[in-house]
């Protein structure tokens, strides 16, 4: 399988405002092959978030090198390659509902019928077909988060970039939402997720991959594969291999916390 | 399957308390208020007539003759003074006053425009310029610490001199509606959530879309609370720069022959005031109007 993402020997040093560097991130390498979805798991401070955040072109590296697709971070996100889910569903409160899943439509240029017809296909698929006119402030946290999936895949990029999108929502809410994201994922088979979180079941529950990370500086513990059966449904998180499967991320989370701690 | 539990039904989730949208208790309690008001008024003026003419509040001592009939005219001869006729055989205060108030008005009007356009387009400029925000924000806000009173008679003097003379006043008007348009704008253009930044970028957006699509809508709210303030200050500015224009007519013009003859008639000059702050009102009420049209995302989480 060809990689979409492929990173090597990546590194992030911020310089603080006491002129004290901070290794947020060192020696990172990893390879993402096309249509897996991997999550970045770690403790606050590992850096899981300023690495989604550079395959995002958004944060540059201070060295190593990061390509998708074969291109620059930079010409990735000009050929618009992904879509990105922040933590905040990040809606435009001045928009109704459709308008913010045709925002990056309308930037991309497409013609107005193309924008409205591909925005109602996104809300379906995310299941809010009923309610495309209402504004955000009207939907509850769940709901705005699903509006900002189905504004990430509007324009149909081959890679979703997640930033704990589901961090701020109950546990309910979570799972459910994790069940919903599975089930769009399924539908789009070349699809790869790159998902940032620190909860270690949504991590299992979710990837082909978790990608364990350790903090100070920055690096990764552990790549574990998740071979749980798919599809995946509540009967999964009752198997005993998705409980042997969490204690294995879990045992390396608190020794990538160790390691960190030793230096 | 997993949206099931989660689906709501459209409508139901207007989970707000209802509000008020009669109107009427807003309305109430502004009477309300009125009448405290004028109650107060009259109650001050009736202690002018006591005895004493004095009030003691621990060590302080209040003159209570300050609130004779000149000094503070009862309310119903200032209301009764729009029906007299302002000079001898002349037409009925409102009317002239009416009258003069239109031509304010105008002046204030396109002083607001001017003064709107030009602080829309320096908050822009600002936005997208750190060099030239840094290099020119310090006389803007400079400029405002100049008492309007010494540039007006400028203006009017250069405006007289470029056959302009009759934009002199508009113009002193715009001196004062700029800045807060300015203030506003670029606070509203500038202070945005980073993600919502970031999300631009992710879609490598240019500078266009970004003004046009996040900074703008972002700073509506912003620019019609500076539109407000404006729209208030350019009747005061173009009242002030009546005053030395040479002008004949204007609400200005009126207040300042009615207190050459304020002992002959208090009330006039009372009058003329109250005009003046029915038209900063009714400018003020107008823009809010539309602020409700526009920013209707707002109107309905507004309380």
């Amino acid at each position: 399988m060809t990689s979409i993402i492929s990173i090597k020997n990546l590194s992030k040093t911020f310089r603080g405002a006491d002129g004290v560097e901070v290794h947020a991130l060192e020696n990172i390498s990893l390879d993402i092959p096309e249509g897996e979805f991997v999550s970045l798991i770690g403790p606050s401070g590992c850096g899981k978030s300023t690495l989604l955040r550079m395959i995002a072109d958004l944060i540059q590296p201070t060295g190593g090198q990061l390509t998708i697709n074969g291109k620059t971070p930079q010409q990735a996100r000009k050929d618009r390659e992904y879509g990105f889910v922040f933590q905040s569903a990040t809606l435009y409160e001045w928009r109704t509902v459709i308008k913010n899943v045709e925002l990056p439509l309308e930037i991309m240029k497409h013609s107005k019928d193309e924008r409205r017809a591909r925005a109602r296909e996104m809300l379906k698929l995310v299941e809010l077909g009923d309610f495309e006119e209402k504004y955000p402030w009207q939907l509850s946290g769940g709901m705005q988060q699903r509006v900002s999936i189905a504004r990430a895949l509007a324009f149909q990029p081959r890679l979703l970039l997640m930033d704990e999108p589901f961090g701020a929502l109950d546990e309910m809410t979570r799972e459910r939402m994790n069940n919903e994201l599975l089930r769009i994922w399924t539908a789009m088979p070349e699809m790869t997720v790159v998902f940032v979180t620190h909860s270690i079941s949504e991590a299992v529950y979710l990837s082909s991959r978790v990608v364990v990370m350790s903090p100070r500086p920055g690096r990764i513990a552990e790549v574990i594969d998740i071979d749980l059966p798919r599809p995946r449904g509540s009967a999964t998180r009752d198997l005993d291999q998705f409980f042997h499967l969490t204690s294995r991320v879990r045992h390396a989370l608190r020794q990538g916390v160790g390691l960190g701690i030793d230096e | 399957m997993a949206a099931a539990t989660e689906r709501i039904e459209p409508n139901a989730r207007a989970e707000r308390p209802p509000r008020d949208s009669s109107g009427m208790r807003p309305l109430l309690s502004s009477i309300l208020i009125i009448v405290a008001l004028c109650l107060l008024w009259e109650g001050l003026k009736s202690f002018s007539k006591s005895v004493d003419y004095a009030l003691t509040v621990g060590e302080t001592t209040i003159d209570l003759s300050l609130f004779n009939d000149t000094q503070l005219p009862h309310l119903g001869d200032i209301l009764g003074a729009f029906s007299e006729p302002s000079q001898r055989n002349g037409p009925p205060l409102y009317a002239m006053l009416l009258e003069n108030a239109l031509y304010t008005l105008w002046a204030a009007v396109r002083g607001f425009v001017i003064g709107g356009v030009i602080g829309f387009a320096l908050a822009i400029l600002f936005a997208h310029s750190r060099l030239l925000q840094r290099g020119l924000l310090p006389y803007v806000v400079a400029s405002q610490t100049v008492p309007i009173l010494a540039i007006a008679p400028m203006v009017v003097i250069w405006m007289g001199r470029a056959g302009a003379l009759e934009w002199s006043v508009p113009i002193i008007a715009a001196y004062l509606t700029f800045f807060p348009v300015t203030i506003y704008t670029l606070r509203g253009l500038t202070s945005i959530p980073s993600t919502a930044l970031e999300l631009m970028q992710s879609y490598a957006a240019g500078w266009w879309d970004i003004l046009i699509k996040l900074r703008l809508p972002n700073a509506l709210p912003q620019i019609f609370t500076a539109l407000k303030i404006s729209a208030t200050a350019s009747v005061v500015g173009a009242i002030i720069g009546e005053l030395p224009s040479g002008i004949q007519t204007g609400l200005g013009i009126a207040i300042l022959n009615f207190s050459r003859y304020y002992n002959q008639s208090p009330p006039r000059l009372f009058a003329t005031i109250l005009m003046a702050g029915l038209l900063g009102i009714l400018f003020f009420a107008v823009i809010a109007g539309i602020e409700r049209l526009v920013v209707r995302w707002r109107a309905e989480v507004a309380s």
